[in-house]
């Protein structure tokens, strides 16, 4: 099969045509040829206005609920959500029934990935049934293929385990992803703390519970000089927590959510279920500080923290809501939306190469040669996520409908080309 | 005259003429109450149900007893004895109701928000009587008719609002309230159940001590120690709660001067009032809830079908 794509804009730093415009063919999925002008006949020709291709994206923190919740998403629906919101590669949680905590678990999703048009990696459990009271057995799973380790929607609270968990992984070269919160600190709190919550009457959980905790990990990593991966920061201090943590020369990264990037507590006066997330939506500072980080390059990678949950479980009381939000198909329009002027190279980074790079995901540089593992897509153009367009089996997004902005045009990976 | 909202589920969302409105109606339906006959037909024909998914024995019964003196249909409903105990959903619970041709709901629950949940998916006109630590509407308006009624207005009156202020919903409607007609507010209680947040949130004076407290008001309304909505320590125990925040008749003489107590019940005598001053010449607590009929009333009656 031949893929001829027109006037493409290179966004990859690694690549000799790095921010060239140029033709490229794509034969069987290998790109065989990037030229300026490429004139020999294909199966297929994409030509689109302002079109950009970077590496395959990755997502490092996804929830597609498979096993046991497969009400809620399968690796089925999820992969096709990853592939129409331009993921390549996406990162699995352990928050499944049985939990992903052992060899058989990881294999069975690697097992059925092979069959899925994109790459799924399983993220192995910290602890034995994500209890944060023993290790799990960490190393046979990433012998297995687990990408790294978490207890993903339940973060480790006991600083003990933690310790030892990252001691545990120094051996395999592995990295351990936290969701930064304090569960004994605003226990009961349903937003964050502070003029909103006060006013709503909705009890507050204080920005606190994630410094607090963001403290005692980096310290437990100072000590360990182990990898750590904080995902879903948004407070203010968070930011400035990892970046004085990364100048002193500790293995931190960190990723965002759009959601975080777009909303906070303010949007929260109609008791919007979907925007019941965790660590919750901060205020306006932290917001806008969190955007600075995405610009400054404090975060390393955008993350969807894709958490399908069904009609049911949103469509309730605010209280007894669940957390999370869908957004895969969503993530990289609302963050071209807020930054439109970032650069494609940092877009990029954020969306692919970062991740490869912190999760040792092997580069397929857009050059002649490279397999074929690339996102194409546009910064321009309106985008309106539609209940018609969801690939999920959830529907908790609170970007149904929103204006926002660029498209992904198709997501070439696995040797197969997929035009959205 | 029309209420500016469809619904009455939070003072957050009247207007001051909202306020002025059901107080005003409220006065008229206390004068009907003081009438050998004390029912009206102004609601013949409405069926209201009271869905209390949660305990509650003066609301209840204040807002059942303003439905039958308008003349209402009723319909009562305990989520401890109902399909709630099996599992049903609130939507699907409501719906079921709705579709017996119900046309008002009254209702209470332990989740901030409840409310505004189902007035986003029924169409039946809502009224709240109390969601979990948000508001509690028409308790505010009754609290402010009785204010208004000993003090002619609510205009520059200081009111101390004096306990659990973290987990009371009485408070947050009074606040609102109280602001909006132009009253001054001070909380007072332990600073672990004041949230930290409230003198920017509201725009309220915050006071530790409850003697200073009682030195600046007019009125002190003072809040029920919510023991059921504490799930973790917030204070050591009762008996040091009654000595440092427990307003006695000896604290109260010692300062020297006339306070109106108010306290929306149900009273924990010797936590956070005493006996003596619960039922002292200045308490105005039982007029409290005489007042909640009529308020009840003139929040029903602005909000019937027919007027929305």
């Amino acid at each position: 099969m031949k893929l001829l794509i027109k006037k493409v804009l290179i966004a990859d730093k690694k690549s000799p045509f790095s921010g060239l415009t140029k033709d490229i063919l794509v034969i069987d999925g290998k790109i065989s040829l990037i030229s300026d002008e490429i004139t020999s006949p294909a199966d297929e020709t994409i030509e689109t206005e302002g079109l950009i291709i970077s590496q395959g994206w990755v997502d490092v923190f996804t929830d597609f609920a498979d096993p046991g919740y497969e009400y809620r998403e399968s690796l089925e629906s999820g992969a096709a959500a990853a592939l129409a919101g331009g993921f390549s590669h996406v990162f699995v949680l352990p928050n499944t029934k049985p939990a992903i905590q052992n060899k058989p678990q990881v294999s069975y999703i690697i097992e059925k990935a092979k069959q899925l048009p994109v790459a799924v990696y399983p993220i192995g459990a910290v602890s034995k049934n994500l209890e944060g009271k023993d290790l799990a057995e960490m190393y046979e799973m990433q012998q297995a293929g687990a990408i790294a380790f978490s207890d993903g929607t339940h973060p480790l609270q006991s600083s003990g385990l933690l310790l030892k968990a990252l001691q545990y992984i120094i051996a395999f070269d592995g990295t351990i992803i936290q969701v930064p919160v304090d569960k004994s600190i605003g226990a009961f709190g349903l937003m964050t703390e502070g003029v909103v919550s006060t006013q709503l009457g909705l009890p507050g959980s204080p920005a606190l519970s994630e410094t607090l905790i963001i403290k005692r990990d980096l310290d437990l990593l100072r000590y360990t000089n182990s990898k750590l991966h904080i995902t879903g920061i948004s407070t203010a201090e968070s930011v400035a927590l990892i970046a004085a943590a990364k100048a002193e020369g500790l293995s931190v990264s960190c990723s965002v959510t759009p959601y975080h990037l777009f909303f906070c507590d303010e949007d929260m006066v109609s008791y919007d279920t979907n925007l019941k997330v965790t660590p919750p939506l901060r205020n306006r500072k932290d917001m806008l500080a969190l955007r600075e980080a995405v610009i400054d390059g404090t975060v390393d990678c955008i993350t969807s923290h894709h958490l399908p949950q069904n009609w049911d479980s949103k469509t309730c009381e605010f209280e007894y809501a669940a957390q999370g939000m869908i957004g895969l198909q969503t993530s990289f329009a609302v963050v071209n939306n807020l930054f439109s002027d970032l650069s494609t190279d940092r877009l990029a980074d954020l969306f692919s190469n970062n991740a490869r790079e912190l999760f040792n995901i092997p580069s397929n540089n857009i050059e002649v040669g490279s397999e074929a593992d690339f996102t194409l897509f546009t910064k321009n153009g309106n985008h309106v996520f539609t209940k018609a367009a969801n690939k999920s089996k959830s529907v908790n997004s609170a970007f149904f409908d929103v204006p926002l902005a660029g498209s992904v045009v198709g997501v070439y990976t696995k040797g197969k080309w997929n035009k959205n | 005259m029309k209420l500016s909202t469809k619904h009455l589920l939070g003072i957050k969302d009247l207007t001051k003429e909202d306020i002025q409105l059901i107080l005003s109606t409220a006065s008229d339906f206390k004068d009907v109450l003081q009438r050998p006959v004390k029912k009206v037909p102004s609601l013949r024909d409405v069926t209201i149900v009271n869905l209390f998914y949660e305990n509650s024995t003066r609301t209840r019964m204040s807002f059942e007893l303003a439905e039958k003196r308008l003349s209402a249909d009723t319909l009562n409903f305990a989520a401890s004895s109902s399909s709630a105990a099996k599992g049903e959903t609130l939507l699907d619970t409501v719906q079921n109701i709705l579709s017996m041709k119900v046309d008002m709901i009254v209702m209470r629950h332990s989740a901030s928000g409840a409310p505004h949940f189902l007035s986003k998916q029924i169409d039946a006109a809502i009224i709240n009587a109390g969601d979990g630590i948000n508001e509690h509407p028409t308790q505010a308006l009754l609290d402010a008719f009785s204010m208004q009624e000993k003090f002619g207005s609510l205009e520059g009156l200081k009111v101390a609002i004096i306990g659990d202020i973290m987990h009371s919903r009485v408070a947050l409607s009074n606040i609102y309230l109280l602001k909006k007609m132009g009253a001054e507010v001070m909380v007072a209680g332990p600073p672990t159940l004041i949230p930290k947040y409230i003198k920017e949130a509201l725009n309220v004076r915050v006071e530790y001590n409850v003697k200073n407290a009682l030195q600046w008001c007019d009125v002190a309304n003072v809040l029920r120690i919510q023991l059921e909505r504490q799930s973790q320590p917030l204070f050591s125990s009762l008996r040091e709660y009654n000595l440092a925040y427990g307003i006695s008749r000896k604290l109260l003489d010692s300062i020297g001067k006339e306070i109106t107590i108010m306290h929306p019940g149900p009273i924990n005598r010797g936590v956070e009032l005493d006996s003596d001053v619960a039922d002292g010449s200045n308490s105005i607590i039982l007029n409290q809830v005489e007042n909640g009929v009529a308020v009840r009333m003139a929040a029903l009656y602005l909000l019937r079908p027919q007027n929305n």
